[in-house]
């Protein structure tokens, strides 16, 4: 929102003490956020006004004309001028040579050879509006020869606020509640507004709500006979400033007590207003507002009615048979309140936000729009003295908003403030806010008015808000927060992930990435597989929620592999699965085709890994039928500890793997976390070390090829001998697997003997499992 | 005799000295002192020597042996320890090493800072309910955060957190007061993807409870992690905000370290940085979580963990964090 400081001065009293080029930053710590401070007017100089009193044509041009101008100096200036409005007994703005423009230096320069001693300006040369069609045309009553500076409010200070940080302050949408605001930093004095009284002398006009949830107010006043629909110049100055078209007077004030008070209003022509009904609208209908654009509406959205036919989307827009005329004399002036989440959700839903309903959206004072009536009469009347009120100050009011009652402890105060201020310091930064504060013994009884309770200010703590922003947040001392907490941990999740995760990038050198919580269609598609998880509403692509990280990673590995041969990824994250959150750990080892086996065995390594290091647990590997369709259906591993299922351990099926790319291994590990978080570390004994020495034999044994090494095994397992400490799988080579035994007594030193009767029995009993040593 | 022998001595002392491999060394060993050696000769010669010679030389010759034993004994120890490693000690190849996610290392400075300040790190589910998302928190049904358009609402009638906050709730139901949490954590929005703008990003909460917090306290929090964080003493503004759950609610600025507050592109001119919403806890929130705000008052904060990476790193597209794309995150830290 763009405010003039012009403006904002017009409100107070010795505003000319204030520094408002300065002011801002002091503002936006006590208020709102003030995003930039431009200064108006001052690239321009030497601009006085001036009469033409000669105007002839150029002998050398059809369109330019030199003029003798008046500029209250001895002798008529020739000037030259293009503009197609100039003639004799125009009062306008001319710059003397050597003034300056946009910080241009005017100088004296023949044009056609004629010279042009200055020029003539339009308004878009004296930066007060977008019109270049002719030089600027003043009232006849402006005094010749006087800086035009001091004449016209040009030079001014624009300043911009975030809109985003009035979001809460419905009294803070208009110039007033600003100036308010202003007043109570600086320690000023609020100027009231210059009202006119209506005398309610006439009828009242025909307006009835229907809805009475959805229009909190609606006040309407008819006006006649008004012929001077001329702007003055210093209000179509304002309005340019802060960023509003010029367009008539009835209209521009509108607009002007829009940006005064924050109150919306609209201005009809009252020949065509026969009888107002606020109401819903009817499912299907369409209407066209002012904009032109045939509008859906739905029985959600409140309608301004003319006898039976729409005349406006309350609070949003009117429509294009409601707009003023170039001969209106006559307007039926409207100032209402709606509510606020209906006027947001209409505006949302017809993708129409608009001036009024930013205001409306925001919960704005329903006591305000007599107001804004009684201003909008003062502000016409100024320019039509002769007007004609029509009507008495029609006001339906079903449920008025009363000033709110909050009590403050002062204790609570205290202990927010971490220090006490004594009453007369918090009632004088109370009341220039509005509040009416009655100090008691231990409270403060405080009266809320009805532009802060409309929305904001309710409670206790609403209040020691405001004692602290008027205080001075830059004035609060940083106090240490004694730690009175008993040092317990709640949770080790956060710890237990960034463990494992500095152990996969650290041990085994992988790459963490993060990605979407939803599965990419295009993945989907492409890879002909159908997911049905849990679905975002309102899209249609990127909307089905993951249920199986590793295969929602396949679009970051085929990412990858347009630039790497191999990598490995992981990420901690969280699935859907059954219409839960559960939180996995996936890691992708992606490499060559002819590097499966070997990055399997990893795989199992670093399962293996993870829970030895950081669980101190074994794992246990067995055989998965696997279901879905997207891993190979005989390579599955489920992973396993304390006899429960972690995780699996797949690869990615031929089909899939070659759509991503040719001759390729994508292994998949998925790791239940939350069930590994619950897993207790366990503690790690101290061992007793045998005092007599063990013994290793290695035996490299021949596999017939239909049986795996967890055959060999179970053959091993039943092989029993107090000597064994352990066995072990060193290599393979071809179908020989070489396994290493340590064996050792814990009462004596084995002697040769020993030794060859262990190896005997060991080779009798692969030999009656029909295994053989290799010698 | 003496003479000789000393010439002996001499002559293997040079031949050593032209030795430098052991086998050489060998060679010498048995041309001096082997079998066939002069000294072995002289030596089974005294034998044959008469009693005054034997008194004479015997020692002599002796102990000109076992020096000469010596010598070679210690010439093969010094070519055994004398280094003998060849190799190209210039190769210089690439490390291979792997690396975490920038959200990942700048999500456990920023625990690790508040850990050492009594918080506890706790984690929540990225898929909750409105109760937790919104109402809880005092998010009214009429608030425009809880439109489609901000939030990615579900057809199970879950949605996608669209702050940390909910762990506000959860922690005061799960611990009660006094309290200190610390909750990172994924968010999304309903956004368009550019540069600056992501669907999916990461905050982090921090929730206070105890007896008389002051503004002060909250303060001092966070000057103090973004000291920490920053490593620098960082300038700290509080200015009016707005949030549904705290009142009265505060959005802290740090001035830009970049331009250390003279006005850049990355402040947008104004010399602050827009960092952290924060207040002290609504009323109704305390309500909502079950704890006795007649006994019990305190703050929350909220940091964009993904923005601060960002800063951290430089990153300037918001999208590498969630691409995937190795070629932006393997040159990341792990520490």
């Amino acid at each position: 929102m763009l405010l003039s400081c012009n403006k904002l001065k017009s409100h107070i009293k010795n505003s000319e003490d204030i520094d408002w080029l300065n002011i801002w930053d002091t503002f936006t710590l006590r208020t709102a956020e003030v995003e930039g401070v431009e200064k108006r007017g001052d690239q321009i100089d030497g601009i006085v006004i001036a009469e033409i009193k000669e105007c002839t044509e150029h002998p050398d041009s059809d369109h330019m004309h030199v003029l003798k101008v008046d500029c209250g100096e001895k002798e008529l200036i020739q000037v030259v001028c293009g503009a197609p409005n100039v003639r004799v007994g125009l009062k306008t703005a001319y710059i003397k040579v050597g003034g300056h423009i946009d910080g241009f230096e005017i100088k004296a320069k023949p044009l056609r050879g004629v010279l042009s001693n200055g020029m003539c300006c339009s308004g878009k040369e004296l930066g007060i509006s977008d019109d270049h069609s002719g030089i600027i045309e003043l009232p006849e009553d402006a005094p010749v020869g006087i800086n035009i500076k001091a004449y016209l409010p040009i030079e001014d200070i624009i300043v911009e606020i975030d809109n985003k940080s009035l979001t809460n302050r419905p009294d803070l949408w208009g110039h007033y509640g600003i100036a308010r605001e202003i007043a109570a930093i600086t320690k000023h004095e609020l100027l009231p507004l210059e009202l006119e009284e209506v005398p309610n002398d006439k009828e009242d006009l025909n307006i009835t709500i229907k809805d009475p949830d959805l229009c909190l107010r609606y006040s309407a006043l008819k006006l006649e006979n008004i012929k001077n629909n001329e702007v003055p110049l210093d209000m179509q100055i304002f309005l340019y400033y802060v960023g509003m078209r010029s367009i008539s007077l009835l209209v521009d004030i509108t607009n002007y007590i829009m940006l005064e008070l924050g109150q919306p209003m609209h201005a009809f022509d009252s020949r065509v207003v026969k009888s107002i009904e606020v109401g819903r609208a009817n499912d299907g209908d369409t209407y066209t507002t002012l904009d032109n654009v045939t509008r859906h509406l739905t029985k959600d959205m409140l309608m301004i009615k003319n006898g039976d036919k729409y005349f406006g989307i309350a609070g949003v827009m009117g429509g294009l048979d409601s707009e003023i005329l170039s001969d209106t004399t006559g307007v039926f002036l409207e100032s209402a309140t709606f509510n606020a989440g209906s006027i947001r959700r209409t505006a949302v839903s017809l993708g129409l936000r608009t001036e009024a309903s930013a205001r409306y959206e925001k919960s704005l004072d329903p006591n305000i729009t007599t107001v804004a009536l009684k201003r909008a009469l003062y502000l016409i009347k100024k320019e039509n003295p002769e007007l004609e009120i029509a009507s008495n100050l029609t006001d339906v009011y079903p449920t008025k908003l009363d000033v709110g009652h909050v009590s403050l402890k002062k204790s609570l105060l205290s202990t927010y403030m971490g220090l006490t201020l004594d009453d007369k310091t918090v009632e004088d930064m109370l009341t220039p806010l509005g509040f009416e504060v009655t100090t008691k013994k231990d409270t403060y009884e405080i009266v809320v008015p009805t532009y802060r309770h409309s929305k904001d200010v309710n409670i206790a703590e609403d209040i020691i808000e405001e004692v602290a922003r008027m205080y001075g947040l830059e004035n609060f001392s940083a106090t240490p927060l004694k730690i009175e907490s008993d040092g317990i941990e709640h949770e080790t999740i956060f710890n237990q992930e960034y463990d494992v995760k500095e152990l996969l990038a650290t041990k085994y050198d992988m790459h963490e990435v993060n990605s979407y919580l939803w599965y990419d269609s295009e993945m989907l598609k492409e890879f002909g597989v159908e997911k049905s998880g849990v679905k975002l509403l309102g899209k249609t692509e990127n909307n089905i929620l993951r249920d199986d990280l590793s295969f929602s990673l396949m679009n970051i590995v085929n990412l990858n592999f347009k630039n790497y041969s191999k990598f490995d990824i992981f990420e901690i994250g969280t699935i859907i699965k059954n219409n839960e959150n559960k939180r996995v750990l996936s890691i992708i080892l992606a490499d060559e085709e002819k590097m499966l086996e070997s990055n399997y065995n990893k795989a199992k390594e670093i399962v293996k890994y993870i829970f030895k290091v950081l669980k101190n647990k074994d794992v246990t590997f067995t055989n998965n039928v696997n279901e879905l369709e997207y891993y190979d259906s005989s390579f599955g591993k489920v992973i396993n500890v304390n006899n429960e299922k972690l995780g699996e351990i797949n690869i990615l099926n031929k089909g899939i793997t070659n759509k991503i790319s040719k001759k390729k291994s994508i292994i998949c590990i998925d790791i239940d976390f939350d069930k590994y978080v619950n897993i207790q570390k366990e503690d790690i004994l101290a061992i007793e070390v045998s005092k007599y020495p063990t013994v290793q034999l290695d035996y490299t044994i021949i596999l017939p090829d239909d049986k795996k090494y967890q055959d060999l095994k179970e053959i091993l397992d039943t092989f029993k001998s107090n000597l064994i400490k352990k066995y072990s799988l060193v290599s393979i080579y071809e179908n020989k697997y070489t396994i290493r035994y340590i064996i050792g007594s814990n009462n004596k030193t084995l002697e040769q003997k020993d030794i060859t009767t262990f190896k005997d029995r060991f080779i009798k009993h692969l030999n009656d499992n029909n295994l053989n040593i290799a010698e | 005799m003496e003479e000789e022998l000393k010439q002996i001595v001499a002559s293997l002392s040079e031949e050593l000295k032209a030795c430098n491999k052991e086998a050489d060394i060998l060679n010498v060993k048995s041309k001096y002192v082997g079998k066939k050696s002069r000294i072995m000769e002289i030596l089974s010669g005294l034998k044959d020597m008469s009693v005054d010679e034997k008194r004479k030389y015997g020692s002599l010759i002796n102990n000109t042996k076992k020096e000469m034993e010596r010598m070679v004994t210690k010439a093969i120890e010094e070519i055994d320890n004398k280094s003998n490693i060849t190799f190209d000690d210039t190769l210089d190849f690439d490390i291979k090493k792997g690396s975490l996610h920038p959200v990942t290392i700048v999500a456990k400075e920023v625990t690790d800072i508040l850990k050492r300040m009594g918080f506890t790190v706790v984690m929540g589910p990225e898929m909750e309910s409105e109760y937790y998302n919104f109402e809880g928190l005092n998010i009214p049904k009429d608030h425009p955060a809880r439109d489609m358009q901000d939030t990615y609402y579900l057809d199970n009638g879950m949605l996608l957190r669209t702050h940390t906050s909910p762990m506000e709730i959860r922690s005061m139901e799960n611990y009660g007061a006094p309290l200190r949490i610390a909750a990172p954590g994924r968010t999304f929005r309903n956004e368009d993807l550019d540069a600056n703008h992501e669907n999916t990003f990461f905050q982090i909460e921090g929730m206070v409870i105890d007896k008389n917090v002051t503004i002060g306290n909250l303060i001092y929090i966070m000057q103090n992690v973004l000291r920490e964080i920053f490593k620098t003493d960082v300038k700290v503004r509080l200015r009016p905000g707005f949030f549904p759950f705290t009142e009265p609610s505060y959005e802290l600025d740090m001035g830009c370290l970049i331009c250390s507050g003279k006005g850049c592109a990355t402040c947008k001119n104004s010399g602050w940085i827009e960092l952290i919403g924060c207040g002290m806890t609504h009323p109704m929130v305390y309500k909502y979580g079950g704890v006795d705000h007649e006994v019990y008052n305190g703050f929350a904060f909220g940091l964009g963990l993904t923005r601060l990476a960002m800063m951290k790193y430089k990153i300037n597209d918001i999208r590498v964090l969630n691409s995937g794309d190795l070629r932006s995150l393997e040159e990341f830290d792990i520490h």
